[in-house]
């Protein structure tokens, strides 16, 4: 499938997610992705679903301690200035739970995306806001960037004889991690200067018709907004 | 007629207090290729970026006097403007790429100058096919080696067909045979279609045979610009490193000690399963250097990494005895501190007395409290050697250790590695001349993986 209906019909599942009222449809949402993000290879899925993932576990064990809702009360916790006495709810752990899936199916959503769609086609096809679409196009290639220079960093600390072992020993990539990918931003926007990028008058690589398959993707794109609105 | 025209060149970038070129005055005709020469930070890349409209442009910075390219001032006409008429290949091809796909790559500088519609697409084959690439067209550059990758970034320079072309040490990341093939087609552009050609080089032994003048840059100021002939004389009267073999009547007689590694049918494949090395034996000397040499792709880096412990192999045997150290080949991957005494001192447990001793043997007294990143790409490389040399390892592997280091660095380098008589070392490149200079034997990785000895 041509990559602008795909990411039409992945932006269309994101929103009936966003606008779905029942745990159970976003839930479902939330699966159908994780299944499409699977059929990835393995190698390029894990920082994806970890982010996915772990942030919507994040969030499922965070929210009944910041929500003050009634129900059937399943712990009381001790009592902290300002917060008031923390306690977990049936009605906050149902809403948590909503919430955790909603967060994983939008997440999903956007690692489909970066997984399994064309960026240069999707730019290629951009018949407006080029430029905005390239910058989404060259950000969303920044997680495997960053996940290569990482490895590199790593090799270059173990070609030494320093492990980079546990927490502190990870946060220690983060700072050369940014300040490399500064870097290399300049290096591309210099690049891309030189080449021409900016100029008035540009052209665009033809691209070919739409098929069935493109035209349904794109009604299913509508239909699940519509249906998340109306039924989920 | 000149075709590009730099009088009175000076200027120095915002961040620096030095000047990085001074006074510069050189004129480029069409069909010429003019090579530039000078130590690492002597302003190469900056009077390329300057002909292609970057220097003041991108960078900023204090410019004075006047570049012209093709009747177009620099000063009024941004990079942007003279794409096209100017097509600039970057040092580091990762670097520069845009798109996932080779043809959106290589077909990105036509859309941006408005070539019409339906001839991107054959301008882009062409130019893939112009440097032995089309058959890469559909691969995704992320599947690519970086000396593939150098070619489509060479491709889509050529494609945008321009009447300057600036080349950054292009053959930097090519093996012997891809770097000839690329300076031939620079000659080949030049003589066919009378481009202008100004290319930069750190091994400049092959472009000297080819090219037609020479110019040579020190600290900003152009102290040498001649005709080839005139220039092997004056490199050899002044840099005899930039015209030298190498190792020219050096005879490495040096008896090695025991075994430090030995690596027997050692075999190793990636996550796509392809077999990289299949059956690789090599052993390695308290003592000798030996030099790694092969094409790109051939599995040189995977040896390296093998024999300093970065990697297990799938069968065969690795016997290491005592410490390794391993250095990249990207030395942008030492900046874990703010300061390079103690990016060295990393390795060695913060011994910053050490450290310092070490930068000092790299040539990078002074350099102590400048940042890592404050560096030029030859001084990162010499930092990051000076951090896997100061933990005094037992085995030292080098993985292309002579990238955007100049000729008289590489000498130096050389002497460094072979100073040490209990260390085995393992230098992997692409440098014939460093390979003769620096090893006592060269170990060649075959296209076929069979190591052969000589």
């Amino acid at each position: 499938m041509r990559p602008a209906p795909a990411a039409a019909l992945l932006f269309g599942l994101a929103a009936a997610a966003l606008l779905a009222q029942h745990t159970v449809s976003v839930a479902v949402l939330a699966l159908v992705l994780l299944v499409v993000c699977l059929r990835a290879p393995a190698s390029r899925r894990w920082p994806y679903l970890v982010g996915a993932l772990g942030s919507a576990l994040a969030l499922f064990v965070l929210t009944p301690f910041v929500e003050r809702l009634p129900g059937t009360v399943y712990w009381t916790g001790p009592t902290i200035p300002v917060v008031g006495t923390l306690d977990v709810t049936s009605t906050e752990l149902s809403g948590a739970l909503f919430q955790a899936c909603r967060l994983a199916a939008v997440s999903l959503a956007f690692a489909a995306y970066a997984l399994w769609l064309d960026h240069d086609r999707l730019v290629q096809a951009a018949g407006f806001a080029r430029r905005s679409v390239l910058a989404v196009a060259l950000a969303t290639r920044l997680v495997p960037a960053l996940e290569r220079d990482a490895a590199g960093l790593v090799e270059a600390l173990r070609g030494r004889g320093v492990e980079p072992e546990g927490l502190r020993g990870r946060a220690r990539l983060v700072s050369p991690l940014l300040a490399g990918s500064l870097e290399r931003s300049i290096n591309l926007a210099e690049a891309m200067e030189a080449r021409g990028f900016g100029r008035p008058g540009s052209t665009r690589l033809p691209q070919p018709a739409w098929g069935l398959r493109e035209r349904l993707a794109l009604a299913g794109a509508m239909a699940a907004v519509v249906v998340g609105a109306l039924w989920l | 007629m000149a075709l590009a025209v730099a009088e009175d060149l000076s200027f120095a970038y915002p961040s620096s207090e030095g000047v990085a070129l001074r006074n510069v005055s050189v004129c480029l005709a069409p069909g010429q290729v003019t090579l530039v020469l000078g130590r690492s930070g002597s302003g190469k890349s900056t009077l390329l970026r300057a002909f292609a409209g970057l220097v003041p442009h991108f960078h900023g910075g204090r410019f004075s006097g006047r570049v012209e390219v093709a009747d177009l001032d620099t000063r009024r006409h941004g990079p942007a403007r003279l794409a096209g008429t100017v097509a600039t290949l970057f040092q580091d091809p990762e670097d520069q790429v845009v798109f996932t796909r080779v043809l959106n790559e290589v077909a990105f500088g036509l859309e941006n100058v408005g070539a019409g519609a339906h001839e991107i697409e054959a301008r882009a084959l062409d130019a893939l096919a112009s440097v032995g690439a089309e058959h890469l067209a559909g691969r995704l550059v992320t599947e690519l080696s970086g000396g593939e990758l150098q070619r489509i970034c060479l491709a889509a320079t050529l494609a945008l067909e321009p009447k300057l072309l600036l080349l950054d040490e292009p053959t930097s990341q090519l093996d012997p045979e891809a770097a000839e093939a690329l300076v031939e087609l620079a000659v080949r552009l030049a003589r066919d279609r009378g481009t202008a050609v100004l290319l930069t080089e750190q091994r400049p032994a092959l472009p000297l045979e080819v090219c037609d003048r020479v110019l040579f840059l020190d600290r900003g100021r152009l102290v040498f610009d001649g005709p080839v002939r005139q220039a092997r004389t004056w490199l050899q009267e002044h840099h005899p490193s930039f015209v030298s073999a190498g190792g020219a009547g050096d005879e490495h007689h040096r008896r090695a000690g025991e075994v430090a590694c030995r690596l027997d049918r050692v075999s190793y494949a990636y996550e796509d399963h392809l077999l990289v090395l299949d059956g690789a034996s090599l052993e390695l000397r308290r003592g000798e250097v030996v030099a790694l040499v092969g094409p790109n792709g051939s599995g040189k880096t995977t040896l390296a990494r093998l024999a300093a412990g970065l990697l297990e192999s799938l069968s065969g045997s690795i016997e290491r005895r005592g410490r390794a150290t391993y250095l990249s080949q990207d030395p942008g991957r030492y900046v874990f501190c703010e300061r390079a005494v103690e990016e060295v001192a990393v390795g060695i447990g913060g011994d910053l007395t050490a450290a310092r001793r070490t930068l000092a043997a790299v040539g990078l007294a002074g350099y102590e409290d400048r940042h890592p990143r404050d560096l030029s790409s030859g001084e990162r490389e010499r930092l990051a050697l000076a951090a896997v040399l100061a933990p005094d390892p037992d085995l030292l592997v080098l993985d292309e250790p002579t990238r955007g280091v100049d000729p008289e660095r590489k000498r130096e380098l050389a002497g460094l590695l072979r100073e040490d008589t209990a260390r085995a070392t393992l230098v992997v490149t692409h440098d014939i001349a460093f390979a003769k200079a620096v090893a006592d034997r060269v170990v060649s990785l075959a296209p076929d993986r069979e190591l052969v000895h000589a």
